[in-house]
C-alpha cells in the first residue's frame, strides 16, 4: 500500500544542515500495524509527516498505492490527506471553540460519516459529553475524541504522533485498544512512540537513529 | 461542518479579539461617514446661504454705472432673449441660476390713501435652466404672473390677496394680487414691487427687455469671475459681469476648508485602521496557527484557509461598516444641529453612502487581512502539530 524509497530529509537551522532522515525505505501493507521507535530527534516524526504529506523529502519517493504523492499537485496531497490519513497528536488539537461532537464532525467530508458518529462515541465514552468544549474535558476524554475525529471518515492509514505521551496509564491503554480495534477492522496503523509498552501493540516495530532505520523487526 | 459555521464560532469563542477589530472598523467607519455627511451638510449650508443671500453675480449693459443703476430709470437695456442664449450655450458654464431682470425706479406710485412714493419695480423672469448642465432647483425670485410681491415699506397697510394698482406707462391703471408681503431687512427691495417679467414689460411698455441677469457663480478659486467674464463677453460683447461678494463665500471657503481635512482625515483614520487590522489579524493567526496546522493535515486546501481567514474579515468589515455608517450618521446629526443653521433639521444618513459602505468596507478588511490569510496558508503543519 506505501512505499517508502530512499527517502531522505534535511533540515536548515542557521546556518547548520541536519539530517532528519537519510536514505529511507520502508514498505507498508494494508493491514499492518507499525510502530516506529527511536530516541528524541531521531527522525521519527519526520517520517510520520513524509507519510502524511505534510513535508516533502529531499530526495527519494513516497508511493501510495503505486502513485508517487509528491508528484501530484497540491489538490492531490490535500484529497490524499482528507479521504485517506487520519492524524492523531500528542498535543489532541481539538478546536477549543467545537464541542466534541463538533470536533469530531470537522472531519466528515461526507454524509456517510456522520452515521457511526454515536457509535464511536458510545465505545468512546464520550456520548454524555458529547457538547462538552474540549476545555472542560480530561485529557483522556480530549484524546479520544482526537482519535474519533481521526478514524470516523475511515482512513485507510492512522498516523499516531506520541499519541499516549500525555495521558495516564489508564487512558492510554485505553486509546491502545481503541487504535488496536481499528487496525483489527483493517485500517493500517503507523504509530510513532518511544513508550515500550505502546511498541507491543504493533506487529512490525521500526527503530530509527539518527535518521536510519536500524531494523524492522516482527514483534512476536 | 461548513467553513461558515466554523469562521462564525471561532469569532465568537475569541470575543475580544473580534470586538477589538470590529470597534476599529466601526471607528474608521463612522468618522468616515460622520465627516462626508458633515461636508455634505455644509454644501447644502453653503447652498442655502447663497439662497438667502441672493444670487451674487449680475451681469449688466457694457458700460453701466452701477451707482446710476440704483438711481436712474431709464439705463441700457438688452433683449431678454439673451437670458435664453446663455442658457443654451455649451461653453457657458461658470455661472448658474441665471435671472433675468427688469429693475427700473418708479418715480410716483400713489399708494390707498393717495400718497406719493417712489419705489423700485422689479420683473423676474423665469429662471433659465442651462441645458447642457445637470438640472438644479430653482433659486431665483418665483413670482406668478398677474401677482406681485411687496417690500416691507411698500406693503404696509396692505393684506395678503388685495389688489395692488399701479399705473402703466400708457396711463391706464393695472391691477395685480398681492401674493406675498416681504418681510424688511432686504435692502432696496424693501422698498420695491416684484412683478413676474412679462407683466412689469407690459406696464411699462419694454416688451422684451432687461437690464440685468442675476446669477449664482460658483465661489471657487480659479479665477471664476474672469471665467464669467470671459464666456459672458465670448457670446455677448456687449454685456458685462459684476460680482457681489456675500458670506456665501466665508461659508463656502469654510466648507473648502473642511473638505481638505475631510480629504486628510478618512484616508488616515482609515489607512491606520487598516494596518491595525491587519495586524489583529496577524495576531488572531498567529494564535490559531495550531488550528490552522490541524486543518492543513486534515486536508484543507489553502483556498479553504484563506477563506476562513477572509470571511471573518469580510464579516466585521460587514458588520462594523453598518453599524459605523449608523454612528456616524448619528454623530453627523448631533453635531451638526450645532453648527448648521439652515440644514439641522435636514442631516441625516446619506443612503449613498451606506450602499458603498456594505460595499467597500468589507472589501476593505478584506484587503487588510489579505496577508496574515496568505501566511496562515503557509503555515508549517507539521512543525506545528508536532510542537510539545
Amino acid at each position: 500500500m506505501l512505499d517508502i524509497n530512499n527517502i531522505s530529509k534535511y533540515f536548515k537551522r542557521g546556518s547548520k544542515v541536519f539530517t532528519a532522515l537519510s536514505d529511507v525505505s520502508l514498505k507498508i501493507e494494508k493491514g499492518d500495524y507499525v510502530s516506529v521507535s527511536g530516541s528524541s530527534g531521531s527522525g521519527k516524526s519526520t517520517l510520520l509527516n513524509l507519510i502524511g504529506g505534510l513535508i516533502r523529502p529531499d530526495s527519494g519517493e513516497i508511493l501510495y498505492k503505486g502513485e508517487s504523492i509528491f508528484d501530484q499537485n497540491a489538490k492531490y496531497l490535500n484529497s490524499y490527506r482528507k479521504e485517506n490519513i487520519g492524524f492523531i497528536f500528542q498535543q489532541f488539537h481539538l478546536m477549543p471553540y467545537l464541542t466534541v461532537i463538533e470536533n469530531i464532525k470537522l472531519s466528515c467530508y461526507q454524509k456517510s460519516h456522520y452515521d457511526s458518529i454515536n457509535e464511536y462515541l458510545e465505545k468512546c465514552l464520550l456520548v454524555n459529553i458529547k457538547d462538552k468544549y474540549p476545555s472542560d474535558l480530561s485529557v483522556g476524554e480530549k484524546q479520544r475524541a482526537a482519535f474519533i475525529r481521526a478514524i470516523i471518515s475511515d482512513p485507510e492509514l492512522l498516523l499516531a504522533d506520541e499519541p499516549t505521551g500525555n495521558l495516564d496509564p489508564q487512558n492510554s491503554s485505553i486509546l491502545m485498544s481503541l487504535i488496536e480495534d481499528f487496525n483489527k477492522k483493517g485500517g493500517t496503523v503507523v504509530l510513532v512512540s518511544h513508550d515500550p509498552s505502546v511498541v507491543n501493540h504493533s506487529n512490525l516495530n521500526v527503530k530509527i537513529e539518527l535518521g536510519r532505520i536500524l531494523n524492522g523487526d516482527e514483534v512476536s | 461542518m461548513s467553513s461558515l459555521r466554523l469562521v462564525i464560532k471561532e469569532l465568537l469563542f475569541r470575543r475580544i479579539s473580534s470586538m477589538v477589530i470590529l470597534l476599529t472598523v466601526i471607528v474608521a467607519s463612522s468618522v468616515s461617514v460622520a465627516i462626508y455627511t458633515l461636508s455634505k451638510a455644509s454644501e447644502n449650508e453653503t447652498r442655502k446661504i447663497m439662497r438667502e443671500q441672493g444670487l451674487n453675480l449680475y451681469i449688466f449693459p457694457k458700460g453701466t454705472n452701477l451707482i446710476d443703476f440704483y438711481s436712474i430709470n431709464n439705463t441700457e437695456t438688452f433683449p431678454d432673449i439673451y437670458v435664453d442664449v446663455l442658457a443654451n450655450s455649451k461653453t457657458f458654464d461658470a455661472v448658474r441660476h441665471l435671472t433675468g431682470i427688469l429693475q427700473l425706479k418708479y418715480p410716483e406710485w400713489k399708494d390707498a390713501n393717495g400718497s406719493v412714493h417712489q419705489i423700485v419695480l422689479f420683473g423676474y423672469k423665469d429662471e433659465a435652466q442651462q441645458i447642457y448642465l445637470s438640472e438644479q432647483e430653482t433659486m431665483g425670485f418665483d413670482v406668478k404672473k398677474e401677482t406681485v410681491q411687496l417690500g416691507a415699506l411698500v406693503a404696509k397697510n396692505v393684506k395678503a390677496g388685495e389688489a395692488f394698482i399701479i399705473e402703466g406707462a400708457d396711463g391706464k391703471p393695472y391691477s395685480f394680487i398681492v401674493d406675498k408681503r416681504m418681510e424688511e431687512g432686504r435692502g432696496i427691495m424693501d422698498q420695491g414691487v416684484s412683478f413676474h417679467l412679462e407683466d412689469l414689460q407690459k406696464l411699462l411698455g419694454m416688451e422684451g427687455k432687461i437690464n440685468k441677469i442675476e446669477a449664482l457663480g460658483c465661489v471657487c478659486h480659479d479665477g471664476r469671475i474672469k471665467n464669467a467674464r470671459d464666456q459672458v463677453q465670448e457670446i455677448f460683447s456687449d454685456l458685462e459681469v459684476t460680482e457681489i461678494s456675500s458670506i456665501a463665500d466665508a461659508r463656502e471657503n469654510q466648507r473648502l476648508m473642511m473638505n481638505k481635512y475631510g480629504a486628510f482625515i478618512i484616508p488616515f483614520v482609515v489607512i491606520s485602521a487598516l494596518l491595525i487590522t491587519g495586524l489583529l489579524f496577524h495576531q488572531n493567526v498567529k494564535s490559531r496557527n495550531r488550528e490552522i496546522g490541524l486543518l492543513i493535515a486534515m486536508g484543507s486546501s489553502s483556498y479553504s484557509i484563506l477563506f476562513m481567514i477572509l470571511s471573518k474579515a469580510f464579516i466585521l468589515g460587514l458588520t462594523g461598516g453598518i453599524i459605523g455608517f449608523f454612528a456616524g450618521s448619528w454623530i453627523a446629526e448631533y453635531f451638526g444641529k450645532e453648527i448648521f443653521r439652515f440644514t439641522a433639521l435636514s442631516i441625516g444618513p446619506v443612503w449613498a453612502v451606506f450602499y458603498y459602505t456594505i460595499l467597500i468596507s468589507p472589501l476593505l478588511w478584506m484587503i487588510s487581512s489579505w496577508i496574515p490569510a496568505l501566511l496562515a496558508t503557509r503555515i508549517d503543519a507539521a512543525k506545528i502539530l508536532s510542537e510539545e
